[in-house]
């Protein structure tokens, strides 16, 4: 009995080991192409929400108001020296999971535009957010993510008030939302704090740190 | 090669896994909302069941009958996990909007059934024909069910619009209610086809052995 254990327990061990010396050499050799990909669908997406931008600078110092939601990396959008504005990639749960969005903040303190890279909701319901035609104004030919652009960020960003629901997906529609208006309010927060910092650039250093250590609060609080 | 061309035909429609033995339907609701999701799913599925079949036949007589499950579930999620990385690297449009679905075909009773049913006891050739005749099997009705979906519920077909502009979609459809509805009139229709293709094969055999 227990040489049999032993046997059985080897040759799983056996199959397992295969399978995972198989796995590997799929991953090592589709790996550089995910990543490709994943790169490619980012710089599109930036293109799309900036058409005239050229330039990306990775910038720090966000903080989420929602705990749930997370920045992973942040950009300001250059044409050359000039700002455009800010696009912040922020990820949130949604119904199936997390949801990852790139969120686009022009200087107007408007949404410049969202774009969805990762969601795993519902095919034909949720996923509907990412669907390029599938609209929530059928008559507009506006996307659930489309119908931000432009904006507010004083606007109450509320499902079914302010903003329309993808049908029969209001987490979805809701989760998103949250999403947008976290990543906004980020940025928001961020401009005031660099505006700030730009106007007493010419002052002593000393008070840009008074400067920011004032608003960073804020930035949390709102 | 008649008898592997009688396992293939099994799958299609007298055995098919979806219609005859109501296998694996969770995934056909859930991804059948527009054609392109389902040609993807089928045609991921199927890969995954012929290598899973293949290597199974191949390796059947060293399978200790007692692990034979775990050791199953080690070859179907390397498998899937291949399927996923490869739809990943090369179709992302399609890996994104199937999402989920795609892991989830390591539980698609489809594969663990023909697997532990079929390819566990027959030969290569057997299990190879049976992979691709239920592949064949699952994947049809994935489009067919897709099409009357997509095509009611949202007015496209592949994301191409069809019905005018002025045809209002028939949201039900789309919605998992509405997968059931059309998933029951493919059975009645295949229940339907089944009974008349063994009709038709009687009255040859009967012409037949008059003629005889």
């Amino acid at each position: 009995m227990k040489k049999d254990m032993a046997k059985l327990g080897i040759t799983l061990a056996l199959f397992a080991s295969v399978a995972c010396a198989c796995l590997a050499v799929v991953y090592a050799f589709t790996k550089e192409n995910i990543e490709m990909q994943a790169e490619k669908q980012f710089n599109a997406s930036m293109q799309e929400l900036f058409p005239q931008a050229n330039a990306f600078d990775k910038i720090q110092g966000f903080v989420s108001s929602d705990p749930n939601i997370k920045f992973e990396t942040a950009y300001e959008v250059k044409n050359g020296t000039i700002p455009l504005g800010l696009a912040i990639k922020a990820v949130g749960p949604s119904y199936g999971g997390t949801a990852t969005l790139l969120v686009a903040v022009d200087l107007h303190r408007s949404i410049a535009g969202v774009e969805v890279i990762e969601l795993k909701d519902t095919p034909g319901l949720g996923m509907n957010a990412s669907n390029p035609s599938y609209y929530v104004n059928k008559a507009k030919k506006t996307t659930f993510v489309g119908q931000f652009a432009g904006k507010f960020l004083t606007d109450p960003f509320e499902v079914k008030k302010d903003v329309v629901a993808i049908t029969a997906a209001t987490i979805t529609s809701r989760s998103l939302t949250k999403i947008i208006k976290a990543a906004g309010d980020a940025a928001i927060a961020y401009m005031d704090q660099k505006m700030a910092v730009q106007t007493v650039d010419s002052n002593a250093s000393q008070q840009q740190n008074t400067q920011q250590q004032g608003t960073q609060p804020n930035a949390g609080g709102k | 090669m008649k008898k592997l061309y009688k396992v293939f035909r099994q799958g299609i429609i007298f055995e098919n896994p979806l219609l005859m033995l109501m296998i694996g339907l969770c995934s056909a609701i859930a991804v059948t909302t527009n054609v392109s999701n389902g040609i993807g799913m089928g045609l991921a599925m199927t890969f995954v069941l012929f290598f899973s079949e293949v290597i199974v036949s191949l390796f059947r007589k060293l399978i200790p009958s007692i692990i034979r499950m775990p050791i199953f579930l080690i070859v179907i999620g390397a498998f899937t996990t291949i399927v996923d990385l490869i739809m990943k690297a090369y179709f992302p449009d399609l890996s994104k909007s199937m999402g989920v679905f795609i892991p989830l075909i390591v539980v698609n009773c489809i594969i663990m059934g023909r697997v532990e049913a079929f390819a566990s006891k027959q030969s290569l050739g057997s299990a190879i024909a049976d992979s691709l005749g239920m592949g064949l099997g699952y994947t049809w009705v994935l489009i067919g069910i897709a099409a009357l979906r997509e095509l009611f519920g949202n007015g496209t077909l592949a994301g191409i619009q069809v019905m005018p502009a002025s045809y209002q979609p028939i949201l039900f459809f789309v919605l998992p209610p509405g997968g059931f509805f059309v998933f029951s009139f493919f059975v009645a229709f295949n229940i339907w086809l089944k009974r008349r293709m063994e009709n038709v094969e009687r009255k040859k055999l009967e012409a037949r052995e008059e003629a005889a």
